[in-house]
């Protein structure tokens, strides 16, 4: 186990750092170069190089639920993001936390050498979509902006097999990806006040649904009937990471039957 | 903005579910250890113009945190002390004297509905003529009746929470994923010019007033995960500050995050009083948060 600084620049930020006990480590796991830090006084935090990546999706989904399984008493939380995972601890419970996670990194290698991820292709979740300019209520200047026309964008946007990355920003948001570059438009400046539950939307390479009515950024192409996110503690949130997702079109007189959140 | 608070929801981050929980936690265990509650026992967290509340039966109870000059039928009560009230008795706050966040804890357990192993308010607030029912503990969780309440007082060291919220200009960090982002200039501004809480702050984050903070170069960040303390930089060159009803992840660079045992202070800084930033290390943030335990234990 190697203690690096060498990633600091400036001498100043050097001096602090290494006076301040700031560690990072890294670990090769199964050609994952893993690399952990501290996220202040509650967190630890895995990381991998920062990109949107499909095949590392994967792996970080792996070592979640490696750890999930331990039940340790120390951890809170266990959160995946694109590239990084996120212990949040209990302070009294923990000793040295960076002790603590290359010890979780020992462990996580040697599981990993004798037992080979899941292959089996995840189900596909289908997502039924109304694309109706009512529900997608970007569709007509995206269609200006992308020299597209809107039934070209709806099947480049159903085309594809959408991988959840992670869920955040709000509850049961699952970020998804990769969308095709010719559909890729920027977030609004902007955020709108209120979009409504159901929505789906574009940001870039990413493309969400919003489980709740809340404000939002992202180009609106349409709405799903489903429901997204549901309090009930049996079901909460529709998506996990790692889940397959795709999209369908369906009439508005098919989502007005299927329907299930408030309008 | 008033709501009934624990000590939060965990285990749900990983689908988008933000913690919540008191924006305190040293004033709402206060509050609870004084009345001979278990320090995360519910409790009623108050921001000023607070609700007013109106017993139906007899209580003990605590207003811990901010002062916001509580008084009990006309007559002001005292913080931090347990305060029996009668059948029709009804509490009023009056003034936000000191700091910005109060605590009202009652004896017993306040019998409200949990959602994933928390009370903890997560998108609702007081209203008007809510009504809560105080109900023992069951089980394990049954209060420790063979103390009194001035026992209980003596062991929490009332002054040390005290000062250490209130009377404390200097709030301490550790650097983020994103400090060596920042430019130099920026990183000795940081450490050497005061800052102020804006009155843009609430349950999700409290946004600073002070001098702009730069990057060396304007660029998205892939969203990670962010926690409570986190301090994010926003493109205009403000920090805001991640607090109990944070996103789980966010996109902003991170440039520190604030040790828990500091946090109560941002909470209740008022925002004509500037403090300053000092950057800790995980060593002293965790000796210093289990000191601060040993008081209630």
């Amino acid at each position: 186990m190697k203690i690096t600084y060498d990633h600091l620049e400036h001498p100043l930020k050097k001096l602090l750092l290494m006076f301040q006990h700031i560690k990072t480590m890294t670990k090769k796991i199964s050609n994952f170069n893993w690399k952990v830090q501290a996220l202040g006084d509650h967190a630890i935090q895995f990381y991998l190089p920062e990109k949107m990546d499909p095949a590392m999706i994967g792996e970080i989904k792996y070592f979640h639920d490696f750890i999930f399984s331990l039940k340790l008493k120390e951890i809170k939380d266990i959160i995946p993001s694109y590239h990084t995972l996120t212990l949040i601890y209990d302070i009294e419970l923990m000793h040295e936390p960076i002790e603590f996670a290359n010890d979780l990194f020992e462990r996580y290698k040697s599981q990993r050498e004798i037992d080979l991820p899941n292959k089996e292709v995840n189900k596909i979740i289908e997502v039924p979509v109304c694309y109706d300019e009512n529900f997608g209520i970007d569709l007509i200047s995206m269609s200006t902006k992308l020299n597209l026309s809107i039934n070209e964008i709806i099947k480049i946007h159903t085309e594809n097999i959408y991988q959840v990355y992670c869920l955040g920003f709000m509850p049961g948001f699952a970020y998804m990806g990769d969308v095709n570059s010719k559909i890729q438009i920027a977030r609004h400046p902007q955020p709108r006040k209120n979009v409504s539950a159901g929505s789906v939307g574009i940001a870039g390479a990413q493309t969400g649904i919003y489980p709740i009515h809340s404000p939002g950024g992202w180009q609106i192409i349409g709405r799903t009937p489903l429901k997204i996110f549901d309090k009930n503690p049996a079901i909460l949130s529709k998506f996990k990471m790692g889940d397959a997702i795709k999209f369908y079109p369906i009439t508005r007189a098919e989502f007005e039957s299927l329907n299930q959140n408030e309008l | 903005m008033d709501t009934l608070q624990d000590k939060g929801r965990y285990g749900f981050q990983h689908i988008g579910i933000p913690p919540c929980g008191y924006l305190d936690y040293l004033s709402a265990q206060l509050a609870n250890v004084i009345v001979g509650n278990r320090i995360e026992a519910p409790i009623f967290e108050l921001h000023f113009p607070a609700s007013s509340f109106i017993f139906n039966e007899a209580h003990t109870i605590c207003i811990s945190g901010a002062n916001f000059v509580p008084v009990l039928n006309d007559k002001s009560i005292a913080l931090n002390t347990p305060i029996q009230v009668c059948k029709n008795d009804t509490l009023h706050f009056m003034q936000p004297l000191l700091g910005k966040t109060s605590y009202l804890s009652i004896k017993g357990n306040i019998d409200s509905s949990s959602w994933l192993n928390s009370k903890s308010d997560f998108s609702s607030q007081l209203k008007t003529n809510d009504q809560f029912n105080i109900i023992a503990w069951d089980g394990d969780n049954k209060i420790n009746s063979d103390k009194t309440e001035e026992q209980e007082s003596q062991q929490c060291n009332i002054n040390e929470i005290q000062k250490h919220i209130f009377n404390s200009n200097e709030i301490r960090f550790i650097p983020g994923p994103q400090w060596n982002d920042l430019t130099n200039e920026s990183i000795s501004t940081i450490l050497k010019q005061p800052f102020n809480t804006s009155l843009n702050s609430n349950r999700m984050g409290y946004t600073l007033k002070g001098p702009s903070l730069q990057l060396i170069e304007q660029k998205s960040y892939l969203s990670s995960t962010v926690t409570r303390g986190t301090m994010q930089l926003l493109p205009n060159g403000e920090v805001i500050v991640l607090m109990a009803n944070h996103q789980t992840i966010g996109g902003y660079a991170n440039i520190g995050q604030i040790i828990l045992v500091d946090l109560p202070k941002l909470v209740q800084h008022k925002s004509d009083t500037p403090f300053r930033f000092s950057i800790t290390n995980v060593e002293t943030a965790h000796s210093e948060y289990k000191q601060m335990q040993k008081c209630f234990s």
